[in-house]
């Protein structure tokens, strides 16, 4: 009877892997024994099934007098198939100025294409390709926050662990480094209301990160705090330079520099990080950036967190050395 | 927005109260990740975050001169993989192992300890 019963087990087990995909398994952003959080200023290089709800960002802006911004912002990934991913994002805005009355409303929809082109998980390398496309006329137009025209960005991420350092190189190894640049194109080149022309933008942002969990599980256990072990340290930058396009404008570079934590966890993660403005135009004083995120491939492994392509058609293969 | 805020908050709660797969991360080994013993042990254990699937779940040890000296399959059960090894004196062992949570999310890892002097 216990064979029976064991032979129904198996059959069964057999029959569940030969619905799943082995190959989906490593959905969210997994390089080898590299995991890449999902950062806040900057894409990771992977394509997912996620979900960030929401991300809230205050800073002083870098007007004179400075005003006060608050974003709220909400966005969903999933993967078509199992290299090919869109998500869909869209933010509110209030901008509080002194003197002024308050302005507030939703940006344009946001959506980005995402093909991830290399994952090699040896030397912990993820590259990715896509498309970001923020839709002109979705968003509150005559407040300001949005704008008529849309933008096309061409981005490439990318992500690289250190974990194939030499066994030397100690705890050095657990190290990782993202970023992502982009060329941001409106698809109108001046714009009428405001009399000015829309540059051409170079968005590149990245970060270093420190991953607590790949020091215990890969280098050495330190037997800290549990607490201690799902943390990683974090400094992001995120940067934009006007390279084209922008008659009359200034050339210079605005951006942050966000120190933080990321707390990674089975099913989510939370990050906060500070905003350090890099010079006076691109903000006053320390910001503060917060995210929730949520992995929909380990909340729901079956259903929304497998593609929508390809999901169950891929048959199991027995893991070997 | 504050039935927004209510709602983001109570989500992480709900999930772990109705939900108990993932990604299986390496919780601990003995011997410990990266440690120094004083003999080589009789077996390596390891033990994930999440339950395995035995079928799909690997690991491999491998001396100080490079040969593999892990013996047999690996035993699972539940949310841990041991593996039997032979003693190949004092030296440096490398671990990789390869785990296939229940709900199939698959992840891998490596990590070294050490037999000797202390």
């Amino acid at each position: 009877m216990s064979r029976i019963s064991t032979s129904c087990q198996a059959a069964a087990i057999a029959l569940s892997f030969s619905s799943l995909p082995l190959s989906s398994a490593l959905a969210h952003c997994f390089v080898g024994a590299r995991f890449l959080p999902a950062t806040l200023a900057t894409d990771d290089p992977c394509v997912a099934d996620e979900m960030s709800l929401p991300t809230v960002s205050w800073s002083r802006t870098g007007d004179v007098p400075p005003a006060k911004e608050l974003d709220i912002s909400g966005e969903i990934s999933k993967r078509i198939t199992e290299d090919f991913g869109i998500s869909i994002g869209n933010g509110w805005t209030q901008i509080r100025q002194p003197g002024s009355p308050t302005i507030a409303g939703f940006g344009n929809l946001e959506t980005a294409f995402q093909y991830q082109l290399l994952k090699e998980p040896t030397h912990e390398i993820a590259i990715l390709l896509g498309l970001v496309v923020e839709w002109g006329g979705t968003g509150a137009i005559h407040s300001g926050i949005a704008t008529p025209y849309s933008t096309l960005t061409p981005t490439f991420y990318f992500g690289k662990g250190f974990g194939d350092l030499p066994e030397d190189a100690g705890w050095l190894r657990a190290f990782a480094v993202t970023g992502q640049v982009g060329y941001q194109i409106p698809t109108q080149s001046f714009d009428l209301v405001q009399g000015t022309f829309n540059p051409q933008v170079l968005s590149w942002s990245g970060s270093m990160q420190y991953s607590m969990p790949y020091l215990k599980s890969e280098i050495q256990d330190l037997q800290l705090p549990d607490f201690i072990n799902h943390l990683i340290p974090i400094v992001e930058f995120q940067m934009s330079t006007p390279v084209a396009n922008n008659f009359g404008n200034s050339f210079l570079t605005i951006g942050t520099i966000n120190p933080g934590v990321i707390w990674v966890g089975s099913y989510f993660q939370v990050g906060l990080e500070a905003q350090l403005p890099v010079n006076g135009a691109s903000g006053h004083g320390v910001g503060v950036l917060g995210q929730l995120h949520l992995y929909l491939d380990d909340i729901f492994p079956t259903t929304i967190g497998q593609p929508l392509l390809g999901g169950t058609s891929t048959a199991p293969r027995q893991l070997t050395f | 927005m504050r039935i927004l805020i209510v709602t983001v908050s109570l989500f992480p709660l709900s999930i772990g109260a109705s939900v108990a797969r993932a990604h299986a991360f390496l919780d601990h080994a003995s011997p410990p990740v990266g440690s120094t013993v004083g003999a080589a042990p009789h077996e390596v254990s390891l033990t994930f975050t999440q339950n395995l699937e035995g079928a799909f779940s690997t690991i491999q040890v491998t001396g100080p001169n490079g040969a593999r000296v892990d013996q047999s399959k690996p035993q699972i059960s539940g949310n841990t993989m041991r593996v039997g090894i032979r003693a190949a004196g004092a030296g440096t062992y490398h671990v990789q192992w390869r785990a296939l949570s229940v709900d199939t999310h698959a992840t891998q890892g490596s990590f070294a300890f050490h037999v000797g002097a202390q």
